[in-house]
Protein backbone atom coordinates (compact mmCIF):
# COMPACT_ATOMS: atom_id res chain seq x y z
CA UNK A 1 0.00 0.00 0.00
CA UNK A 2 1.30 3.56 -0.85
CA UNK A 3 0.57 5.66 1.52
CA UNK A 4 2.06 8.76 0.01
CA UNK A 5 0.04 10.53 -3.52
CA UNK A 6 0.37 13.78 -4.26
CA UNK A 7 -1.26 16.53 -6.67
CA UNK A 8 2.14 17.79 -8.23
CA UNK A 9 -0.20 19.75 -11.24
CA UNK A 10 -3.48 21.09 -11.94
CA UNK A 11 -5.37 23.65 -14.32
CA UNK A 12 -8.78 24.42 -15.30
CA UNK A 13 -10.43 26.09 -17.69
CA UNK A 14 -12.87 29.20 -17.24
CA UNK A 15 -16.50 28.32 -16.60
CA UNK A 16 -17.85 29.64 -19.78
CA UNK A 17 -22.55 29.87 -19.97
CA UNK A 18 -21.98 28.85 -23.50
CA UNK A 19 -18.66 27.51 -24.55
CA UNK A 20 -18.00 27.89 -28.56
CA UNK A 21 -15.18 25.01 -28.28
CA UNK A 22 -16.04 21.42 -28.20
CA UNK A 23 -15.31 20.02 -25.41
CA UNK A 24 -11.98 17.77 -26.48
CA UNK A 25 -10.58 21.45 -28.12
CA UNK A 26 -11.74 23.14 -24.52
CA UNK A 27 -9.89 20.05 -22.35
CA UNK A 28 -6.75 19.97 -24.74
CA UNK A 29 -5.12 23.14 -23.52
CA UNK A 30 -6.25 22.12 -19.92
CA UNK A 31 -4.35 18.92 -19.87
CA UNK A 32 -1.26 20.15 -21.69
CA UNK A 33 -1.53 22.84 -18.80
CA UNK A 34 -1.82 20.02 -15.99
CA UNK A 35 1.20 18.41 -17.53
CA UNK A 36 3.24 21.03 -17.97
CA UNK A 37 3.06 22.60 -14.50
CA UNK A 38 3.81 18.95 -13.04
CA UNK A 39 6.88 18.83 -14.86
CA UNK A 40 6.53 15.19 -16.09
CA UNK A 41 6.54 14.26 -19.72
CA UNK A 42 3.39 12.99 -21.18
CA UNK A 43 4.30 9.64 -22.29
CA UNK A 44 5.45 8.46 -18.86
CA UNK A 45 2.29 8.97 -17.41
CA UNK A 46 1.46 5.56 -16.26
CA UNK A 47 -2.46 5.85 -16.08
CA UNK A 48 -5.21 8.48 -17.05
CA UNK A 49 -9.06 8.27 -15.75
CA UNK A 50 -11.46 10.62 -17.04
CA UNK A 51 -14.99 11.74 -15.57
CA UNK A 52 -17.66 12.90 -18.23
CA UNK A 53 -21.43 12.56 -18.90
CA UNK A 54 -22.76 11.27 -22.47
CA UNK A 55 -26.25 12.65 -21.62
CA UNK A 56 -25.17 15.63 -21.03
CA UNK A 57 -22.67 16.16 -24.07
CA UNK A 58 -25.74 14.29 -25.87
CA UNK A 59 -23.78 11.74 -28.04
CA UNK A 60 -22.76 8.19 -27.18
CA UNK A 61 -19.28 7.75 -26.56
CA UNK A 62 -18.43 11.09 -26.47
CA UNK A 63 -15.82 10.14 -23.80
CA UNK A 64 -13.97 8.94 -26.39
CA UNK A 65 -13.69 12.27 -28.31
CA UNK A 66 -11.98 13.21 -24.76
CA UNK A 67 -9.25 11.50 -25.54
CA UNK A 68 -7.99 13.08 -27.96
CA UNK A 69 -7.10 15.54 -25.60
CA UNK A 70 -4.90 13.48 -23.87
CA UNK A 71 -2.02 11.86 -26.65
CA UNK A 72 -3.69 8.72 -26.47
CA UNK A 73 -0.93 6.99 -29.19
CA UNK A 74 0.64 4.90 -29.14
CA UNK A 75 -2.22 3.19 -26.88
CA UNK A 76 -1.73 4.48 -23.10
CA UNK A 77 -3.46 2.40 -20.06
CA UNK A 78 -6.83 4.90 -19.04
CA UNK A 79 -10.11 4.42 -17.69
CA UNK A 80 -13.21 6.26 -17.41
CA UNK A 81 -16.03 7.35 -14.72
CA UNK A 82 -19.72 8.36 -15.79
CA UNK A 83 -18.96 10.85 -12.83
CA UNK A 84 -17.52 13.98 -12.21
CA UNK A 85 -13.48 13.98 -12.28
CA UNK A 86 -13.16 14.06 -8.59
CA UNK A 87 -13.94 10.15 -8.84
CA UNK A 88 -11.60 9.71 -11.23
CA UNK A 89 -9.22 10.62 -9.16
CA UNK A 90 -10.22 8.39 -6.65
CA UNK A 91 -10.00 5.60 -9.06
CA UNK A 92 -6.00 6.74 -10.25
CA UNK A 93 -5.33 6.75 -6.18
CA UNK A 94 -6.49 3.60 -6.00
CA UNK A 95 -4.63 2.08 -9.32
CA UNK A 96 -1.46 4.16 -8.04
CA UNK A 97 -1.59 1.74 -4.71
CA UNK A 98 -0.56 -0.92 -7.02
CA UNK A 99 3.01 0.52 -6.93
CA UNK A 100 4.00 -0.28 -10.26
CA UNK A 101 3.49 3.35 -11.90
CA UNK A 102 4.08 6.31 -10.25
CA UNK A 103 2.40 8.79 -12.15
CA UNK A 104 -1.59 9.40 -13.42
CA UNK A 105 -3.36 12.37 -15.36
CA UNK A 106 -6.83 12.84 -14.28
CA UNK A 107 -8.96 15.34 -15.49
CA UNK A 108 -13.12 16.07 -15.75
CA UNK A 109 -15.43 18.13 -18.20
CA UNK A 110 -18.63 18.84 -19.30
CA UNK A 111 -21.00 20.78 -21.34
CA UNK A 112 -24.22 21.70 -19.78
CA UNK A 113 -25.35 24.58 -22.30
CA UNK A 114 -26.31 22.64 -25.05
CA UNK A 115 -29.29 20.72 -23.56
CA UNK A 116 -31.54 21.12 -20.70
CA UNK A 117 -30.46 20.33 -17.39
CA UNK A 118 -34.11 20.24 -16.14
CA UNK A 119 -34.75 17.53 -18.66
CA UNK A 120 -31.43 15.58 -18.57
CA UNK A 121 -31.27 15.68 -15.10
CA UNK A 122 -34.23 13.70 -14.27
CA UNK A 123 -32.76 10.19 -16.45
CA UNK A 124 -30.39 9.65 -13.65
CA UNK A 125 -33.49 9.20 -11.07
CA UNK A 126 -35.47 5.73 -10.70
CA UNK A 127 -37.30 5.39 -13.67
CA UNK A 128 -40.31 4.12 -12.45
CA UNK A 129 -41.52 7.45 -10.09
CA UNK A 130 -38.95 9.91 -10.58
CA UNK A 131 -37.87 10.14 -13.88
CA UNK A 132 -41.40 10.47 -15.54
CA UNK A 133 -42.60 12.83 -12.85
CA UNK A 134 -39.42 14.82 -14.47
CA UNK A 135 -37.76 14.79 -11.02
CA UNK A 136 -34.83 17.75 -11.50
CA UNK A 137 -32.64 19.03 -9.58
CA UNK A 138 -33.66 22.54 -9.17
CA UNK A 139 -37.00 20.86 -7.46
CA UNK A 140 -34.94 18.41 -5.41
CA UNK A 141 -32.76 20.89 -3.80
CA UNK A 142 -35.76 23.17 -2.85
CA UNK A 143 -37.38 20.19 -1.05
CA UNK A 144 -34.07 19.44 0.65
CA UNK A 145 -34.03 23.35 1.51
CA UNK A 146 -37.26 23.24 2.45
CA UNK A 147 -36.71 20.57 4.81
CA UNK A 148 -33.42 22.50 6.64
CA UNK A 149 -35.86 25.50 7.38
CA UNK A 150 -38.69 23.77 8.58
CA UNK A 151 -36.22 21.74 10.75
CA UNK A 152 -34.48 25.17 11.85
CA UNK A 153 -31.07 24.18 10.74
CA UNK A 154 -30.74 27.15 8.50
CA UNK A 155 -32.60 30.76 7.60
CA UNK A 156 -33.00 32.03 4.06
CA UNK A 157 -30.86 34.35 5.21
CA UNK A 158 -27.77 32.43 5.88
CA UNK A 159 -28.02 31.24 2.71
CA UNK A 160 -27.99 34.57 1.39
CA UNK A 161 -24.92 35.06 2.88
CA UNK A 162 -23.17 32.33 1.85
CA UNK A 163 -24.35 33.33 -2.19
CA UNK A 164 -23.15 36.55 -1.53
CA UNK A 165 -19.95 35.52 -0.10
CA UNK A 166 -19.03 33.07 -2.73
CA UNK A 167 -20.25 35.54 -5.16
CA UNK A 168 -17.34 37.81 -3.77
CA UNK A 169 -14.67 35.68 -3.18
CA UNK A 170 -14.72 34.49 -7.32
CA UNK A 171 -13.91 38.05 -7.78
CA UNK A 172 -10.47 36.97 -7.45
CA UNK A 173 -10.83 33.69 -9.54
CA UNK A 174 -10.12 34.35 -13.30
CA UNK A 175 -11.92 30.50 -13.85
CA UNK A 176 -15.16 32.05 -12.09
CA UNK A 177 -18.14 32.62 -13.92
CA UNK A 178 -20.37 34.58 -11.63
CA UNK A 179 -18.94 37.56 -9.59
CA UNK A 180 -20.56 40.07 -7.49
CA UNK A 181 -20.38 42.23 -4.63
CA UNK A 182 -23.71 41.53 -2.96
CA UNK A 183 -25.41 43.11 -0.28
CA UNK A 184 -27.26 39.83 1.38
CA UNK A 185 -30.63 41.93 1.96
CA UNK A 186 -30.52 42.88 -1.50
CA UNK A 187 -30.38 39.19 -2.64
CA UNK A 188 -33.47 38.75 -0.56
CA UNK A 189 -35.54 40.89 -2.18
CA UNK A 190 -35.41 38.76 -5.18
CA UNK A 191 -37.92 36.73 -6.08
CA UNK A 192 -38.01 32.78 -5.91
CA UNK A 193 -36.84 30.58 -8.58
CA UNK A 194 -38.30 27.49 -7.43
CA UNK A 195 -39.50 28.41 -3.39
CA UNK A 196 -37.63 28.38 -0.96
CA UNK A 197 -34.77 29.17 -3.64
CA UNK A 198 -33.78 32.44 -5.33
CA UNK A 199 -31.77 32.60 -8.23
CA UNK A 200 -28.12 33.38 -6.11
CA UNK A 201 -28.98 30.03 -4.24
CA UNK A 202 -29.07 28.31 -7.62
CA UNK A 203 -25.44 27.22 -9.35
CA UNK A 204 -24.65 28.23 -12.77
CA UNK A 205 -24.96 26.75 -15.78
CA UNK A 206 -21.42 26.36 -17.06
CA UNK A 207 -19.66 24.16 -19.69
CA UNK A 208 -15.77 23.47 -17.94
CA UNK A 209 -12.84 21.76 -17.66
CA UNK A 210 -10.21 20.92 -14.95
CA UNK A 211 -7.26 18.23 -14.88
CA UNK A 212 -4.66 17.11 -12.25
CA UNK A 213 -1.23 15.25 -12.20
CA UNK A 214 -0.77 12.31 -9.44
CA UNK A 215 2.51 10.91 -8.50
CA UNK A 216 3.82 8.70 -5.75
CA UNK A 217 6.25 9.13 -2.98
CA UNK A 218 10.19 10.09 -4.03
CA UNK A 219 8.52 10.94 -8.07
CA UNK A 220 6.19 13.65 -6.63
CA UNK A 221 9.18 14.93 -4.35
CA UNK A 222 11.40 14.86 -7.63
CA UNK A 223 8.66 16.95 -9.59
CA UNK A 224 7.43 19.30 -7.37
CA UNK A 225 8.83 22.17 -5.00
CA UNK A 226 5.57 21.66 -2.97
CA UNK A 227 4.10 18.45 -3.52
CA UNK A 228 0.12 18.31 -2.02
CA UNK A 229 -0.08 15.36 -0.22
CA UNK A 230 -3.56 13.50 -0.10
CA UNK A 231 -3.61 12.79 3.18
CA UNK A 232 -6.93 10.59 3.03
CA UNK A 233 -9.45 9.86 0.42
CA UNK A 234 -13.12 8.34 1.26
CA UNK A 235 -16.51 8.92 -1.14
CA UNK A 236 -19.67 7.56 0.42
CA UNK A 237 -23.55 7.37 -0.92
CA UNK A 238 -26.90 7.23 0.74
CA UNK A 239 -30.21 5.75 -0.40
CA UNK A 240 -30.91 6.59 -4.02
CA UNK A 241 -34.79 7.72 -3.14
CA UNK A 242 -34.78 11.16 -1.41
CA UNK A 243 -38.05 10.13 0.40
CA UNK A 244 -36.62 7.62 1.80
CA UNK A 245 -33.75 9.67 3.93
CA UNK A 246 -33.81 12.56 6.17
CA UNK A 247 -32.79 15.43 3.49
CA UNK A 248 -31.38 17.73 6.92
CA UNK A 249 -28.82 15.59 7.07
CA UNK A 250 -25.84 14.18 4.93
CA UNK A 251 -24.43 10.68 7.00
CA UNK A 252 -22.74 9.77 3.73
CA UNK A 253 -20.70 13.51 4.04
CA UNK A 254 -19.98 12.80 7.58
CA UNK A 255 -18.76 9.10 7.09
CA UNK A 256 -16.53 9.77 4.24
CA UNK A 257 -15.06 12.90 6.14
CA UNK A 258 -14.28 10.25 8.87
CA UNK A 259 -13.15 7.83 6.97
CA UNK A 260 -10.72 10.46 4.96
CA UNK A 261 -9.36 11.82 8.81
CA UNK A 262 -11.14 15.42 8.40
CA UNK A 263 -11.28 15.53 12.24
CA UNK A 264 -7.11 14.65 12.79
CA UNK A 265 -6.00 18.13 12.90
CA UNK A 266 -6.92 21.07 12.41
CA UNK A 267 -8.18 22.79 8.99
CA UNK A 268 -7.45 25.83 7.40
CA UNK A 269 -9.51 25.74 4.73
CA UNK A 270 -11.97 23.70 2.56
CA UNK A 271 -13.33 24.10 -1.20
CA UNK A 272 -16.93 22.26 -1.10
CA UNK A 273 -19.34 21.13 -3.90
CA UNK A 274 -21.79 23.52 -2.60
CA UNK A 275 -24.10 23.56 -5.76
CA UNK A 276 -26.98 25.03 -3.84
CA UNK A 277 -26.43 27.64 -1.14
CA UNK A 278 -28.09 25.98 1.82
CA UNK A 279 -25.45 22.59 0.93
CA UNK A 280 -22.68 24.56 2.04
CA UNK A 281 -23.99 25.03 6.36
CA UNK A 282 -25.26 20.90 5.65
CA UNK A 283 -21.57 19.97 4.28
CA UNK A 284 -19.24 21.90 7.27
CA UNK A 285 -21.69 20.87 9.96
CA UNK A 286 -21.09 16.80 8.86
CA UNK A 287 -17.53 17.45 8.28
CA UNK A 288 -17.29 19.40 11.77
CA UNK A 289 -15.59 22.32 10.22
CA UNK A 290 -14.74 25.14 12.55
CA UNK A 291 -16.55 28.53 11.95
CA UNK A 292 -12.53 29.97 11.19
CA UNK A 293 -12.81 27.37 8.70
CA UNK A 294 -11.99 29.17 5.16
CA UNK A 295 -14.91 28.26 2.99
CA UNK A 296 -14.90 28.23 -0.89
CA UNK A 297 -12.15 30.98 -1.06
CA UNK A 298 -12.46 30.04 -4.89
CA UNK A 299 -16.25 31.06 -4.62
CA UNK A 300 -17.11 27.06 -5.38
CA UNK A 301 -19.50 25.96 -7.35
CA UNK A 302 -22.21 28.43 -6.89
CA UNK A 303 -19.64 30.68 -8.95
CA UNK A 304 -18.22 28.08 -11.61
CA UNK A 305 -20.62 24.88 -12.06
CA UNK A 306 -19.06 22.81 -14.72
CA UNK A 307 -20.87 19.67 -14.14
CA UNK A 308 -18.45 16.74 -14.32
CA UNK A 309 -15.45 19.04 -13.46
CA UNK A 310 -16.88 21.05 -10.67
CA UNK A 311 -15.49 18.29 -8.04
CA UNK A 312 -12.35 17.95 -9.20
CA UNK A 313 -12.23 21.49 -9.56
CA UNK A 314 -12.48 21.39 -5.74
CA UNK A 315 -9.58 19.49 -5.09
CA UNK A 316 -7.63 21.45 -7.50
CA UNK A 317 -8.43 24.97 -5.65
CA UNK A 318 -7.31 23.10 -2.28
CA UNK A 319 -4.04 21.90 -3.64
CA UNK A 320 -4.17 25.70 -4.77
CA UNK A 321 -3.97 26.76 -1.27
CA UNK A 322 -1.40 24.56 0.00
CA UNK A 323 0.73 25.40 -3.26
CA UNK A 324 0.11 28.67 -3.69
CA UNK A 325 -1.01 30.54 -0.80
CA UNK A 326 0.56 29.12 2.22
CA UNK A 327 -2.04 27.00 3.75
CA UNK A 328 -1.33 23.77 5.10
CA UNK A 329 -3.92 21.38 5.47
CA UNK A 330 -7.33 21.87 3.13
CA UNK A 331 -10.15 19.72 2.48
CA UNK A 332 -11.85 19.36 -0.72
CA UNK A 333 -15.43 17.57 -1.51
CA UNK A 334 -17.43 16.52 -4.32
CA UNK A 335 -20.97 15.76 -4.86
CA UNK A 336 -22.96 13.55 -7.15
CA UNK A 337 -26.81 12.82 -7.69
CA UNK A 338 -29.38 14.34 -5.96
CA UNK A 339 -29.43 16.17 -2.55
CA UNK A 340 -25.88 15.14 -2.10
CA UNK A 341 -26.65 11.82 -2.33
CA UNK A 342 -23.21 10.49 -2.87
CA UNK A 343 -20.34 12.60 -1.51
CA UNK A 344 -16.30 12.18 -2.07
CA UNK A 345 -13.88 13.63 0.83
CA UNK A 346 -10.20 14.88 1.10
CA UNK A 347 -7.91 15.67 3.21
CA UNK A 348 -4.86 17.58 1.31
CA UNK A 349 -1.54 18.42 3.01
CA UNK A 350 1.63 20.71 2.37
CA UNK A 351 5.22 19.13 3.65
CA UNK B 1 -57.62 -3.16 5.67
CA UNK B 2 -61.66 -3.98 4.34
CA UNK B 3 -63.14 -6.21 2.93
CA UNK B 4 -63.85 -4.57 0.07
CA UNK B 5 -60.11 -3.49 0.00
CA UNK B 6 -58.99 -7.11 0.01
CA UNK B 7 -61.32 -7.44 -3.35
CA UNK B 8 -59.37 -4.78 -5.24
CA UNK B 9 -56.32 -5.98 -4.24
CA UNK B 10 -53.81 -7.20 -7.42
CA UNK B 11 -54.15 -10.81 -8.69
CA UNK B 12 -50.52 -11.52 -7.78
CA UNK B 13 -50.72 -14.25 -10.81
CA UNK B 14 -52.37 -11.44 -13.36
CA UNK B 15 -49.47 -10.85 -16.12
CA UNK B 16 -47.16 -7.85 -15.96
CA UNK B 17 -47.99 -4.92 -17.67
CA UNK B 18 -46.16 -2.95 -19.51
CA UNK B 19 -46.24 0.94 -20.79
CA UNK B 20 -44.53 2.76 -23.25
CA UNK B 21 -43.02 6.06 -22.40
CA UNK B 22 -41.00 8.29 -24.96
CA UNK B 23 -39.21 11.31 -24.37
CA UNK B 24 -36.92 13.36 -26.14
CA UNK B 25 -33.96 15.30 -25.28
CA UNK B 26 -32.99 18.56 -27.41
CA UNK B 27 -28.99 19.58 -28.03
CA UNK B 28 -28.31 23.24 -29.23
CA UNK B 29 -24.07 23.40 -29.71
CA UNK B 30 -22.43 26.53 -31.51
CA UNK B 31 -20.12 25.49 -34.38
CA UNK B 32 -16.65 25.96 -32.93
CA UNK B 33 -14.59 28.21 -34.74
CA UNK B 34 -12.91 26.04 -36.98
CA UNK B 35 -15.82 23.68 -37.96
CA UNK B 36 -17.85 26.87 -38.66
CA UNK B 37 -14.35 27.62 -41.19
CA UNK B 38 -14.87 24.35 -42.88
CA UNK B 39 -18.74 25.14 -43.03
CA UNK B 40 -18.44 28.30 -44.64
CA UNK B 41 -15.48 27.21 -47.47
CA UNK B 42 -18.76 24.30 -48.41
CA UNK B 43 -20.68 27.20 -49.02
CA UNK B 44 -18.04 28.73 -51.41
CA UNK B 45 -17.80 25.06 -53.28
CA UNK B 46 -14.27 24.51 -51.43
CA UNK B 47 -13.38 21.49 -49.34
CA UNK B 48 -10.72 22.37 -46.59
CA UNK B 49 -8.84 20.14 -43.44
CA UNK B 50 -5.74 21.29 -41.61
CA UNK B 51 -2.65 19.29 -41.62
CA UNK B 52 -0.52 18.90 -38.55
CA UNK B 53 2.45 20.79 -38.29
CA UNK B 54 4.31 18.15 -37.05
CA UNK B 55 3.33 14.55 -38.45
CA UNK B 56 2.11 15.70 -41.43
CA UNK B 57 -1.50 13.94 -41.00
CA UNK B 58 -4.44 16.03 -42.27
CA UNK B 59 -8.05 15.95 -40.81
CA UNK B 60 -10.71 17.12 -42.46
CA UNK B 61 -13.05 18.74 -41.06
CA UNK B 62 -10.49 20.10 -39.11
CA UNK B 63 -10.30 19.75 -35.21
CA UNK B 64 -8.15 22.50 -34.13
CA UNK B 65 -5.24 20.11 -32.78
CA UNK B 66 -4.17 16.59 -33.85
CA UNK B 67 -4.67 14.18 -31.02
CA UNK B 68 -1.92 12.28 -32.43
CA UNK B 69 1.21 14.41 -31.68
CA UNK B 70 -1.15 16.40 -29.28
CA UNK B 71 -0.41 19.99 -31.12
CA UNK B 72 -2.66 22.64 -31.50
CA UNK B 73 -3.53 23.40 -35.78
CA UNK B 74 -4.69 27.03 -36.36
CA UNK B 75 -6.44 28.96 -39.60
CA UNK B 76 -1.93 28.49 -40.33
CA UNK B 77 -2.83 24.51 -40.74
CA UNK B 78 -5.19 24.80 -43.64
CA UNK B 79 -5.24 23.21 -46.64
CA UNK B 80 -7.71 23.17 -49.48
CA UNK B 81 -8.61 19.53 -51.09
CA UNK B 82 -9.58 18.65 -54.52
CA UNK B 83 -13.07 17.60 -55.51
CA UNK B 84 -12.25 14.08 -56.59
CA UNK B 85 -11.19 11.05 -55.04
CA UNK B 86 -11.09 6.99 -54.03
CA UNK B 87 -13.72 4.96 -52.40
CA UNK B 88 -11.61 3.41 -50.15
CA UNK B 89 -14.26 1.81 -48.26
CA UNK B 90 -17.99 1.77 -47.50
CA UNK B 91 -20.17 0.44 -45.58
CA UNK B 92 -24.45 -0.20 -46.40
CA UNK B 93 -27.08 0.70 -43.22
CA UNK B 94 -30.37 -1.57 -43.89
CA UNK B 95 -32.78 0.83 -41.70
CA UNK B 96 -34.30 -0.75 -38.75
CA UNK B 97 -38.27 0.94 -38.36
CA UNK B 98 -37.63 1.80 -34.71
CA UNK B 99 -39.23 4.74 -33.55
CA UNK B 100 -38.45 8.03 -35.38
CA UNK B 101 -36.26 6.41 -38.32
CA UNK B 102 -37.31 8.27 -41.34
CA UNK B 103 -34.94 5.93 -44.04
CA UNK B 104 -36.89 2.94 -45.67
CA UNK B 105 -34.46 1.76 -47.89
CA UNK B 106 -30.43 0.35 -47.89
CA UNK B 107 -28.34 3.30 -48.45
CA UNK B 108 -24.25 3.42 -48.63
CA UNK B 109 -21.78 5.34 -46.43
CA UNK B 110 -18.45 5.81 -48.34
CA UNK B 111 -15.11 6.77 -46.96
CA UNK B 112 -13.06 9.19 -49.39
CA UNK B 113 -9.23 9.25 -49.90
CA UNK B 114 -9.00 12.75 -51.98
CA UNK B 115 -6.80 13.26 -55.18
CA UNK B 116 -3.53 15.51 -53.43
CA UNK B 117 -4.17 14.65 -49.97
CA UNK B 118 -7.10 14.46 -47.48
CA UNK B 119 -10.06 12.32 -46.37
CA UNK B 120 -13.64 12.15 -45.83
CA UNK B 121 -15.81 10.05 -44.27
CA UNK B 122 -19.82 9.51 -44.16
CA UNK B 123 -20.51 10.60 -48.00
CA UNK B 124 -22.89 9.44 -50.75
CA UNK B 125 -22.87 8.25 -53.73
CA UNK B 126 -26.73 8.83 -55.12
CA UNK B 127 -26.50 7.51 -58.65
CA UNK B 128 -24.65 4.26 -57.42
CA UNK B 129 -26.77 1.04 -56.47
CA UNK B 130 -25.82 0.21 -53.21
CA UNK B 131 -24.83 -3.48 -55.03
CA UNK B 132 -21.82 -1.50 -57.14
CA UNK B 133 -20.61 0.82 -54.38
CA UNK B 134 -17.05 -0.82 -54.09
CA UNK B 135 -13.32 0.80 -53.05
CA UNK B 136 -11.21 1.78 -55.68
CA UNK B 137 -14.06 3.41 -57.20
CA UNK B 138 -13.00 7.05 -58.65
CA UNK B 139 -15.39 9.71 -58.06
CA UNK B 140 -16.20 13.71 -58.17
CA UNK B 141 -18.05 15.70 -56.29
CA UNK B 142 -21.19 17.08 -56.60
CA UNK B 143 -22.29 19.94 -54.93
CA UNK B 144 -25.46 21.24 -54.01
CA UNK B 145 -26.70 23.85 -56.71
CA UNK B 146 -26.35 27.73 -55.46
CA UNK B 147 -29.49 28.93 -53.74
CA UNK B 148 -29.88 25.40 -52.61
CA UNK B 149 -26.50 25.17 -51.03
CA UNK B 150 -26.71 24.88 -46.97
CA UNK B 151 -24.46 23.98 -43.90
CA UNK B 152 -27.54 23.46 -41.18
CA UNK B 153 -26.92 19.90 -41.02
CA UNK B 154 -22.62 20.54 -40.15
CA UNK B 155 -21.99 20.05 -36.54
CA UNK B 156 -19.06 19.54 -34.25
CA UNK B 157 -19.92 15.85 -34.96
CA UNK B 158 -21.37 15.55 -38.20
CA UNK B 159 -17.68 13.78 -39.20
CA UNK B 160 -17.41 15.62 -42.76
CA UNK B 161 -21.02 14.59 -43.36
CA UNK B 162 -22.56 17.80 -44.93
CA UNK B 163 -25.41 16.38 -47.48
CA UNK B 164 -26.84 20.09 -47.57
CA UNK B 165 -23.86 21.28 -49.36
CA UNK B 166 -22.31 18.06 -50.96
CA UNK B 167 -25.37 16.26 -52.70
CA UNK B 168 -23.51 13.02 -53.21
CA UNK B 169 -20.12 11.80 -55.34
CA UNK B 170 -20.57 10.50 -58.76
CA UNK B 171 -18.17 7.63 -60.57
CA UNK B 172 -15.72 9.97 -63.04
CA UNK B 173 -16.02 6.55 -65.63
CA UNK B 174 -11.77 6.41 -65.23
CA UNK B 175 -10.40 2.59 -64.13
CA UNK B 176 -10.32 1.71 -60.85
CA UNK B 177 -7.84 2.55 -58.26
CA UNK B 178 -5.52 0.01 -57.80
CA UNK B 179 -5.40 -0.98 -53.77
CA UNK B 180 -2.09 0.06 -53.34
CA UNK B 181 -3.02 3.90 -53.77
CA UNK B 182 -5.08 3.13 -50.76
CA UNK B 183 -5.37 0.02 -48.99
CA UNK B 184 -3.45 1.62 -46.20
CA UNK B 185 -5.59 4.53 -45.59
CA UNK B 186 -8.95 2.59 -45.77
CA UNK B 187 -11.14 3.53 -42.72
Amino acid sequence: MTDDIAIVGYAQSPSWRQAELTEPQFLFPVISEAIERAGVDRREIGFTCAGSCDYLSGQTFAFVMNLEAVGAWPPISESHVEMDGAWALYEAWVRLQHGDIDTALVFGSGKSSPGLPSEIYPLQMDPYTLTPLGADPVSLAALQARAMLDAGKITEREMAETAARSRKNAIGNPYAQVTADDDPETLLKEPYVTAPLRRHDLPPISDGACAIVLATGDKAKALSKRPVWIRGIDHRMDIHQPGMRDLTESPSTRLAGEKAGVGTAKVEVAELSATFSYQEKLLCEELGLDDDVEVNPSGGALAANPVMAVGIARLAEAARQIAEHGKHRAVAHATSGQCLQQNLVAVLEGD
Amino acid sequence: MTDAKQDDAVDPNAPVQGMDYFMQLEYHELLCPVVREFADALMDKRLIGHRCPSCGLVYSPPRGYCPICTVQTTKADEIEFQTRGIVTNYTVVTPVQYYGQEETEPFAKVSLQLDGGGNLSLQDLPDVPVEQVHPGMRVGIVWAPDGERHVDDVTNRSWGSAEGAIRGWKPTGEPDASPDEYSDKAF
